[in-house]
């Protein structure tokens, strides 16, 4: 393979993209050659869709320069760029499904004939070419009744018109079946002879190595590894993702966890057995005793979440039980599991965290409301001494109770909702991701916090895609595939290079695909839009 | 450019039933049929009532052009022989929607014509529809209430190519008279105006504040019945003086806030004209709630529905100037005529009744 | 951006917040103001009657209205749901005027939970939900009493007009049903539950919130709120009308609310606004009546005040 492939057909120098209080590009270089697929890796937030979102032209650039066949070229709207020969394939397909499949593909540029659609002309060309890409259907039909997989592909043939230069898909198997993504790299392996740039986002190693050429690392906004993939060690990869071994290991210091914690012997705080949920979750089961925190490790879309989800009853399971101190969980639904003494922390701050219009007080009091009532009435006095009490001990900073918390730091809002939790007085506490995007100085209260709450017995499960948190917080560590078990970790072998090695492992002997469910591969998470 | 009906109430919605809520009050409904009849209100008069009660014509009103049979095209008729389509425009939920659909029923019995009917509920591109319909059903002659004086003319050009006649009442189509329809049957609201201005002049001896309490805005029974009032007063009486015009929208509600608003503002006005019966009610319930005696205020109204009729028994109501729904024996003798040869005037005004303390007794029983 | 920019971009939020939160007030001041000066016999006892009398409907249409838009709904079949109570009422007067009114209130309620439980259990959007039930609402209503059916129960006609210390009946009831209101917003775990629901309904689930039983509730409580109103409209006209009873009231409705300072994207309620919001409406209409200035005057003067207040309500700048 030629190091020196010639001009790349698009160019990216230092690409900058600021929301606010993030900087989500931090000075990203991509090249994408023609007849090459380049694959774009990295973990939640690293920055992939938001470089896909500035190359395209939907988000604006703060900084850095984009080269078109040599050209300086931007583009300020989708449109744009598609004129110019990149087509965008995303996630949700977005086509319009009363429309018969023919319409949906000539949509604008249908074939005239005396200013009248050519109706026979039409069909029979999208046909055709739909044959190419393995859809074999009346064209006449809605492109509703179609599958998933087959409505991708008319997506993928839509935007692959003749004057495509660079074709961007976005996560394009997560909602395919086995044969149809057999069937999308033969078509990826198509526009590769046509010497089409092809970028490929997606967390599925095994489909990176069977189909990409290249492959850029994306952390934190960064671009921290570009080169052929052949030759990549998987291990290295994932270690490159995860940013184990970044000469900025010790970017902020040591975490603040003050290490193992005493265990406490009998019954687990939590038992969680065969947890299954189609697509999602494939049999996990784990326990966690008081005094315990026990991390969740894996790559992105390995099950983390919905592992915790489903322990807090906000995922629907087809098998599994859930049982706290030894008492199953009666009935169903985050109200049964909360009366259980189960608290998940969400990952999203903002969309299924805070309450913004309200004051910290009642986002403090939420969840504990019923209990802090009789008969339908709120004492007013027992949700003041509970809120003053949670905000002296979690050092919430605000100009009192009554602030609405929407004006609050990151940090702490996060803290807010932890003392929401904590109101509950909880056996167990689900924390998905319960630092990222808050300062330096919460992260390490937050931290400390978790310290205190263990030895105060209660059973922690911590996720985490920052390992040095996981290795340094967790007593012991479970490590999730495709939304199974894989491994576990404990005592002196929580170490971040242990870590590492099993999620390789992990993904290196890759579990057999079950076909008859549709490619068991874990739901995708989506990326978190910052 | 819609030339707005007859009064009646503002558009609403096409009644249609949703499942759920329907079904549960529906169950209600049934069991509240045992009300006894004396609850019920005393309004029930409704549909049909006041036989007797038939349209004169206004000889000095009707234009002078006719049609016959010969310049419309088409062959003799027999009324009994064929079928006649009739085609509502609103649903029959006001007294003068029942009125005028049962007088057309009734009159077609009365002489054993074959008549299919249609409502439109307020929809004007569905009363198109059901006059094609009405066609393809086989009607051969069509009384039809329109909606719209416009956008007939598709409907219009399909009927002359069958010549088939149509009869439009209550409202005119807009159209050439004796090409695109037969005649034209109906009140002229301007003369209805003048005649409650001659009532009220009457009530007050010519002296006087009057305050007006107008129909739906932008609708043309509003603007001729505005029109011919304050022509009449201002050509009669120049003591009385206009010193309210507010909207009551044709609603009873609407006459009775606006008159209580006006009672605080003018508490001395000598006399309200309600351009229908409905706001003119109102305007009672809203004086009485005030204190006011009754006659201290004289009410003159439009319609002459029954229960204002009995509103100038009982003093409240100075007078009532009719504007009769009753189409039935005037169309059909209209089409008669027509399907035998005879002239027939291509604009059919018709002679309201008034009714005032002197008559509104014994005509009480022939209000609708 | 510069700090002396931001500055002001923060004292911008900090008064248009303050306005979205007490600008009613001063409309209503400003209004009353202007009456005091220029309307002849707007001091008077019985004109507070009218005003009062007049606007009781509203408030009470509005209370329910600003409870849903509170969850981040909206119900546009307020206006219906008083149609149908008024047909019931007339229909059952048989049986009583007490059983009539009550048939009609339960009617009310039926119908918001029908709302109710195709919004939160099939999830559908509210304004379909809410705009079939008032397009069937008041078709239904149509049916049962097809034309204006006058009302001659005393006691009905009684608590339509009548006083009692001086207070019409309709205006203690409307007063009643803000004080239940404002007790339900402030005091109890429903109240609470409900801002949370509209303010951020994911996080309301996963605090093991009942989601759905509260929007359920919600809507109920606001059909019930409604057929309140219907059986006061209906009592004052001393007629059923489902014809016209209630027609464009939501539009009433739905502006006292936004004026009143509670955001259509929900999350939270203003009780107080809301009453306030909603004698504005009346206080406007009243004053343009007054002066006798043409009725399309009326709707562009509460025109003005939608704007003016969607204006003031709209989405601060996300930061």
């Amino acid at each position: 393979m030629p190091t020196d492939r010639g001009t790349p057909v698009l160019r990216a120098r230092g690409l900058v993209k600021r929301f606010p209080g993030v900087r989500a590009l931090a000075g990203v270089d991509l090249d994408l050659h023609p007849g090459r697929v380049h694959a774009l890796v990295g973990e939640n937030g690293a920055g992939k869709s938001t470089l896909i979102k500035v190359l395209t032209g939907v988000h604006g650039r703060d900084g850095g320069e984009l080269e078109l066949d040599g050209r300086p070229a931007g583009f300020a709207t989708p449109a744009e760029a598609q004129r110019a020969g990149l087509a965008t394939i995303y996630q949700e397909v977005d086509l319009l499904p009363l429309l018969s499949v023919a319409r949906n593909l000539f949509l604008g540029r249908e074939p005239r004939w005396f200013g009248l659609i050519d109706f026979p002309r039409m069909h029979r060309e999208a046909a055709e070419a739909l044959g190419e890409y393995g859809v074999h259907v009346d064209v006449r039909r809605p492109l509703g009744d179609l599958s998933m997989g087959a409505r991708q592909m008319v997506a993928l043939a839509r935007a692959v018109s003749a004057r495509a230069r660079v074709v961007i898909m976005d996560e394009p198997t997560s909602s395919l079946e086995p044969r149809e993504v057999h069937t999308l790299f033969e078509v990826i392996g198509r526009l590769r002879g046509r010497g089409i740039a092809v970028v490929y986002v997606s967390h599925r190693l095994d489909e990176l190595y069977e189909v990409c050429d290249d492959v850029t690392v994306l952390r934190d906004g960064h671009a921290v590894h570009s080169g052929p993939l052949a030759g990549l060690e998987r291990l290295r990869l994932i270690a490159l993702m995860l940013g184990r071994d970044m000469s900025e290991v010790a970017r902020e210091g040591a975490t603040t966890f003050a290490g193992a914690h005493d265990v406490a012997g009998g019954a687990p705080a939590l038992t969680a057995e065969a947890l299954t949920a189609r697509h999602r979750l494939r049999g996990v089961s784990l326990d966690i005793r008081p005094g315990e925190v026990v991390g969740l490790g894996g790559l992105l879309g390995s099950g983390r979440t919905e592992t915790a989800r489903a322990v807090a009853g906000d995922l629907a399971l087809e098998e599994g039980r859930v049982a706290v101190a030894g008492l199953p969980v009666r009935g169903r639904g985050t109200a049964a599991a909360i009366r259980a003494g189960i608290s998940l922390l969400p990952e999203d701050r903002k969309h299924e965290g805070i309450v913004p219009g309200l004051s910290v007080r009642e986002n403090i009091a939420l969840a504990a409301m019923p209990r802090l009532s009789r008969f339908g009435l709120v004492s007013e006095r027992r949700v003041d001494r509970v809120v003053s009490t949670f905000m002296e001990r979690l050092r919430i900073k605000a100009t009192g109770p009554s602030q609405k918390v929407e004006e609050l730091s990151g940090g702490n809002q996060q803290k807010v909702l932890l003392a929401r939790w904590l109101a509950l007085n909880p056996a167990v506490l689900l924390l998905d991701e319960p630092t990222r995007g808050i300062d330096v100085g919460a992260k390490a209260e937050v931290q400390r916090l978790v310290d205190e709450l263990a030895e105060d017995g209660l059973g922690v499960l911590l996720i985490s895609s920052d390992l040095e948190e996981l290795v340094e917080g967790a007593d012991r560590v479970v490590v999730l595939k495709d939304g199974a078990v894989v491994g576990e970790l404990s005592g002196a072998s929580v170490t971040e290079d242990a870590l590492v090695d099993a999620i390789a492992r992990g993904e290196a002997s890759p579990v057999v695909r079950d076909r008859s469910d549709g490619g068991a591969g874990a739901a995708p998470e989506e990326e978190v839009e910052r | 450019m819609q030339h707005d009906p007859q009064e009646t109430e503002p558009r609403r919605p096409r009644p249609a039933l949703a499942a759920a809520a329907a079904a549960a009050a529906v169950l209600l409904a049934v069991t509240a049929c045992a009300r006894t009849e004396e609850d019920a209100s005393e309004d029930d008069g409704g549909g049909g009532g006041g036989e007797g009660q038939e349209q004169v014509l206004d000889e000095a009103a009707a234009g002078d052009e006719t049609c016959t049979l010969d310049e419309y095209g088409g062959e003799g008729f027999d009324l009994t022989d064929v079928r006649v389509g009739f085609s509502q425009s609103e649903a029959e939920s006001n007294p003068f929607r029942i009125t005028e659909t049962q007088s057309i029923v009734d009159e077609a019995e009365e002489r054993g014509v074959d008549l299919i009917t249609s409502n439109a509920q307020s929809d004007f591109a569905q009363q198109i529809n059901d006059v094609q319909d009405l066609m393809s059903q086989g009607a051969e002659v069509l009384i039809i209430a329109p909606l719209n004086s416009d956008g007939w003319k598709p409907v219009l050009d399909e009927a002359a190519a069958e010549d088939i006649p149509i009869i439009t009442v209550d409202r005119a189509i807009n159209g050439t008279a004796c090409e695109d329809f037969v005649t034209f049957i109906g009140s002229d609201f301007v003369e209805q105006g003048r005649r409650a201005a001659d009532q009220m002049i009457d009530a007050l001896d010519g002296e006087g504040e009057v305050a007006v309490l107008l129909g739906a805005a932008g609708n043309n029974v509003t603007t001729e019945r505005t029109e011919g009032f304050q022509e009449r007063i201002e050509a009669e009486a120049p003591g009385i003086e206009i010193v309210f015009e507010q909207s009551g929208d044709f609603t009873r509600e609407g006459g009775q806030s606006v008159t209580e608003q006006l009672v605080q503002s003018e508490p001395d006005i000598d006399g309200i004209y309600a351009q229908n019966d409905e706001m003119g009610i109102g305007a009672v319930t809203a004086l009485n709630g005030a204190g006011k005696e009754s006659g201290e205020v004289s009410i003159v109204t439009v319609d002459g529905t029954e229960e204002a009729v009995q509103h100038i028994v009982d003093g409240w109501i100075h007078g009532v100037v009719e504007s009769n729904p009753r189409f039935g024996p005037l169309a059909f003798e209209a089409a008669e005529s027509f399907g035998a040869g005879e002239e027939v005037g291509t604009e059919l005004i018709i002679t309201d009744r008034a009714y005032d303390p002197s008559n509104a007794e014994e005509e009480l029983p022939h209000a609708y | 951006m510069s700090a002396a920019s931001v500055m002001a971009r923060v004292d911008r939020d900090r008064a248009r917040s303050w306005l979205q939160d007490y600008g009613v007030y001063v409309g209503v001041a400003a209004i009353v103001l202007f009456n005091v000066v220029f309307t002849p016999g707007f001091v008077s006892l019985e004109n507070f009657r009218v005003q009062a009398v007049q606007a009781a409907p509203i408030v009470v249409v509005a209370l329910g209205m600003a409870l849903v838009i509170a969850t981040g709904g909206i119900d546009l079949s307020v206006g219906a749901v008083m149609a149908l109570s008024a047909a019931f009422v007339s229909l059952y007067l048989g049986y009583g005027p007490l059983v009539s009114v009550l048939v009609a209130l339960l009617v009310g309620a039926v119908a918001g939970a029908v709302n109710g439980t195709i919004v939160a259990v099939a999830g559908v959007q509210a304004i379909i939900v809410t705009l079939a039930m008032m397009i069937a609402g008041r078709g239904l209503a149509l049916v049962l009493v097809p034309q204006l059916e006058g009302i001659r129960n005393p006691a009905l006609r009684e608590f339509g007009s009548g006083s009692v210390a001086g207070v019409p009946y309709v205006v203690w009831v409307a007063a009643l049903m803000v004080a239940l209101v404002l007790f339900l917003v402030r005091r109890t775990l429903f109240g609470r539950r409900l801002v949370a629901v509209g303010g951020n309904r994911r996080a309301a689930e996963l605090s093991g919130l009942p989601v759905r039983r509260t929007l359920l509730l919600v809507y109920t409580l606001c059909g019930a709120l409604a057929a309140v109103a219907g059986v006061m409209t209906t009592a004052r006209l001393q007629a059923s009308d489902p014809n016209s009873v209630g027609l464009l009231i939501e539009l009433s409705a739905i502006t006292a609310v936004v004026v009143g300072g509670t955001p259509l994207s929900g999350g939270r309620v203003r009780v107080a606004g809301t009453v306030a919001g909603a004698i504005l409406m009346q206080l406007l209409v009243a004053t343009l009546i007054k002066h006798n200035l043409p009725p399309s005057w009326t709707q562009m003067a509460q025109t003005a005040v939608i704007i003016a207040a969607v204006y003031v309500a709209r989405e601060r700048g996300r930061s």
